[in-house]
């Protein structure tokens, strides 16, 4: 007050007032500013960022669930695919053995070219190649392997057969020995191998796409 | 002495400045309209932050009530992919697969009388190379070579000019669809010698052919 006394003094009463007046709506504008526009303007810009982020967000949905139809459809498609595959010779275990499998699947087939399987054994599986992204239920080879014996035609026909008849069998091992005391019947070693279900994991195990 | 007496009988609050604004009168209006104006923008921005967070709202209750069907479709895209790669891991495998039957049951032909074939191997695949650190991503190989072994034994006046013959058949189109290449591996022409001294003119023969490799792609 010992500053503003001859300040006062010098001033008109009415510049006093005007001055009052001034101060107190600066004061009260600056509060206004800084308390309330700038934070809401920060909340309104946060809130508009907000409001887009979760406008994209419905838009690609909106766009997602258009595509529902066509989407069920190639679901459909490829089941069909994937099942018409699996059915034509994935093979699972008989009795939880695939020798037994195998002699369930190819008795018939010995029997009409006269080839005569001695024993069938189950080999270790080989683990398949996977395709980029893999397959949570993964396929993996199993050989079986018939031991026999027949003239050279049989042992032929049984495996010509076997081939055309099972559209996913592989002939991966062969042994063909002929035996000096019955010169016409041979002794065989085949070894067909089918694709078979294997373990199903998790996603997060996989190899990345 | 005419001394000139000035008298200002004037108040100060009735003194004006010369210049037409009047700072006593300009000053609180200013500041006030400023504030004012503040205000206003104020308002503004209320009124548009709360119109806002109706909107957002609005599109919180939209991607609520598309939730499930979006789910749905996300449901069906992720079984799609699964049956895709299904499909993708048998199709390696059908890809992979080579028939023999027709190539050996065309091999009886082409063997003449003075030939017999003692063995007819192809020897089962060697396990296939996989990553020790993540065993179950499977082979990192995606070919696998398969070789035919046949051993035999050949008499008569020309005996290597039939197995000669015989390999000569292994290079023609009616095999080269299943064999890569056919050969008589160094020294494996060789005498029968423990057979009895009348078989002596038997020679024994070993030819290899490596087949068309499976390919797993």
């Amino acid at each position: 007050m010992t500053l503003a006394s001859p300040i006062m003094k010098w001033l008109a009463p009415s510049m006093i007032r005007s001055v009052v007046i001034s101060v107190a709506a600066l004061v009260i504008g600056l509060l206004i500013l800084f308390l309330g526009a700038l934070p809401e303007r920060t909340a309104l810009r946060v809130a508009g960022d907000e409001a887009h982020t979760l406008d994209v967000r419905l838009s690609q949905m909106r766009a997602t669930v258009a595509t529902a139809e066509h989407q069920k459809q190639a679901c459909d498609k490829l089941m069909a695919e994937r099942d018409a595959l699996v059915t034509s010779g994935v093979i699972e275990p008989l009795l939880g053995s695939f020798s037994m499998r195998g002699k369930n699947l190819l008795d018939p087939i010995a029997r009409q070219t006269g080839f005569h399987i001695d024993g069938v054994r189950e080999l270790q599986p080989i683990p398949l190649q996977l395709p980029k992204p893999a397959p949570e239920q993964l396929h993996y080879r199993q050989p079986v392997e018939f031991t026999g014996q027949g003239s050279y035609t049989q042992i032929t026909a049984f495996i010509t057969q076997v081939e055309a008849s099972q559209p996913l069998v592989a002939l991966s091992g062969l042994l063909i020995l002929s035996q000096p005391q019955t010169p016409e019947t041979h002794k065989a070693v085949i070894t067909f191998e089918w694709p078979a279900k294997g373990e199903k994991i998790k996603t997060d195990k996989l190899p990345k796409k | 002495m005419n001394t000139p007496l000035h008298l200002d009988l004037l108040n100060d609050e009735e003194r004006f400045s010369s210049s037409p604004i009047r700072m006593r009168v300009m000053l609180p209006l200013t500041t006030s309209f400023v504030t004012l104006c503040l205000l206003l923008w104020w308002s503004l921005l209320c009124l548009r932050t709360h119109s806002q967070a109706q909107y957002k709202e609005a599109l919180q209750q939209a991607i609520t009530s598309l939730t499930p069907a979006h789910s749905a479709v996300l449901a069906l895209r992720a079984q799609e992919q699964e049956y895709r790669s299904i499909v993708r891991q048998l199709g390696l495998y059908k890809n992979a697969r080579n028939p023999y039957g027709k190539m050996l049951s065309n091999l009886a032909e082409h063997v003449t009388p003075t030939i017999q074939l003692t063995q007819l191997s192809v020897p089962p695949p060697q396990p296939p190379a996989a990553d020790p650190a993540n065993p179950l991503f499977g082979p990192t190989n995606t070919f696998e070579a398969v070789t035919l072994h046949l051993s035999g034994r050949t008499g008569g006046e020309h005996p290597s000019e039939a197995v000669n013959t015989l390999l000569a058949t292994f290079r023609t189109p009616a095999f080269t669809n299943v064999f890569r290449t056919a050969v008589i591996p160094k020294g494996s022409f060789r005498q029968d010698v423990a057979r009895d001294p009348e078989s002596r003119e038997i020679l024994l023969f070993d030819i290899t052919c490596d087949c068309v490799p499976r390919r797993f792609e």
